[in-house]
């Protein structure tokens, strides 16, 4: 049986993973990709818990996570596409007209 | 500790869920970042098959694969012409710097609580064979509020992200 620090080890490699993606990265697909990534990591570990706790509610949880991180997805992808084609440029730092 | 078939099967899965996770965010084009995402989350839904929840494990493979990620190449490829490409994919130097030492901090603060953690665990009870018929009864008695409040957040989605992308007519 795999031990369930496995899990967590993976998870928390996953995560620390998309954490530099969305610190390092300045292309606005790659931080929504690795926040993505991030929630996936969460989700891992959920699942892990509920195996090893028998307990159902950790997979009940996931199940709105999945359904939150793909509406995120499909808003954030439309904000993309309109900023894209209203500014040229997919690059954050540019993305700066609030600043006053 | 002997090493059986199933740490190996395990231990490969593991590394096609972290490989292409490394190659999403260090990729310098961004195709090849979407086509790795691909790869992370059918590792991840073989990971959901380890711990035996079937019923995640197709919906990671049908709504992150199916969903998600050729949202995001349709996406991609859409926004084609951008100009400056490789400047938006550079990483530069003291960012880099920077944020790996903010995620070694983060890493590290992960490793000390797993190390000193001792979990309850809860090994030998009853686990039912297939997971659906449990989430099905818990979704739709327990949870039969958040279930509905999320299928209304889906609605809005739909109807707010077509107004968001729509071209305006003139």
């Amino acid at each position: 049986m795999i031990p369930l620090s496995w899990y967590v080890l993976l998870s928390a490699a996953l995560f620390t993973i998309g954490v530099v993606g969305v610190l390092t990265r300045r292309n606005v697909f790659i931080i929504l990709m690795s926040i993505e990534l991030m929630l996936n990591a969460a989700n891992i570990n959920l699942v892990a818990f509920s195996h090893y706790l028998q307990n159902l509610t950790g997979q009940i949880f996931v199940i709105f996570v999945i359904t939150v991180a793909a509406a995120e997805a499909a808003v954030a992808l439309a904000l993309i596409i309109l900023l894209a084609r209203n500014r040229g440029t997919v690059y954050v730092d540019e993305f700066n007209i609030m600043k006053g | 500790m002997e090493i059986g078939m199933r740490d190996i099967v395990f231990l490969c899965v593991a590394l096609l869920t972290t490989i292409p996770c490394l190659i999403v965010v260090f990729s310098r084009n961004v195709l090849y970042s979407a086509f790795a995402l691909f790869f992370t989350f059918l590792g991840t839904s073989g990971l959901y098959f380890f711990l035996d929840a079937e019923f995640l494990a197709i919906t990671q493979v049908v709504v992150y694969i199916g969903g998600v990620s050729v949202l995001l190449l349709f996406a991609i490829l859409l926004t084609k012409n951008v100009d400056e490409i490789r400047k938006t994919n550079m990483i530069s130097g003291p960012r880099m710097a920077l944020a790996g030492a903010a995620a070694l901090a983060l890493l590290g603060s992960f490793l000390y609580a797993l190390k000193g953690a001792r979990w309850a665990m809860n090994g030998n009870a009853a686990y039912p064979a297939t997971t659906i018929k449990g989430l099905g009864d818990l979704l739709l008695s327990k949870y039969l509020l958040p279930f509905e409040i999320v299928s209304i957040l889906l609605l809005a989605v739909l109807v707010g992200s077509l107004v968001i992308s729509r071209r305006s007519v003139q």
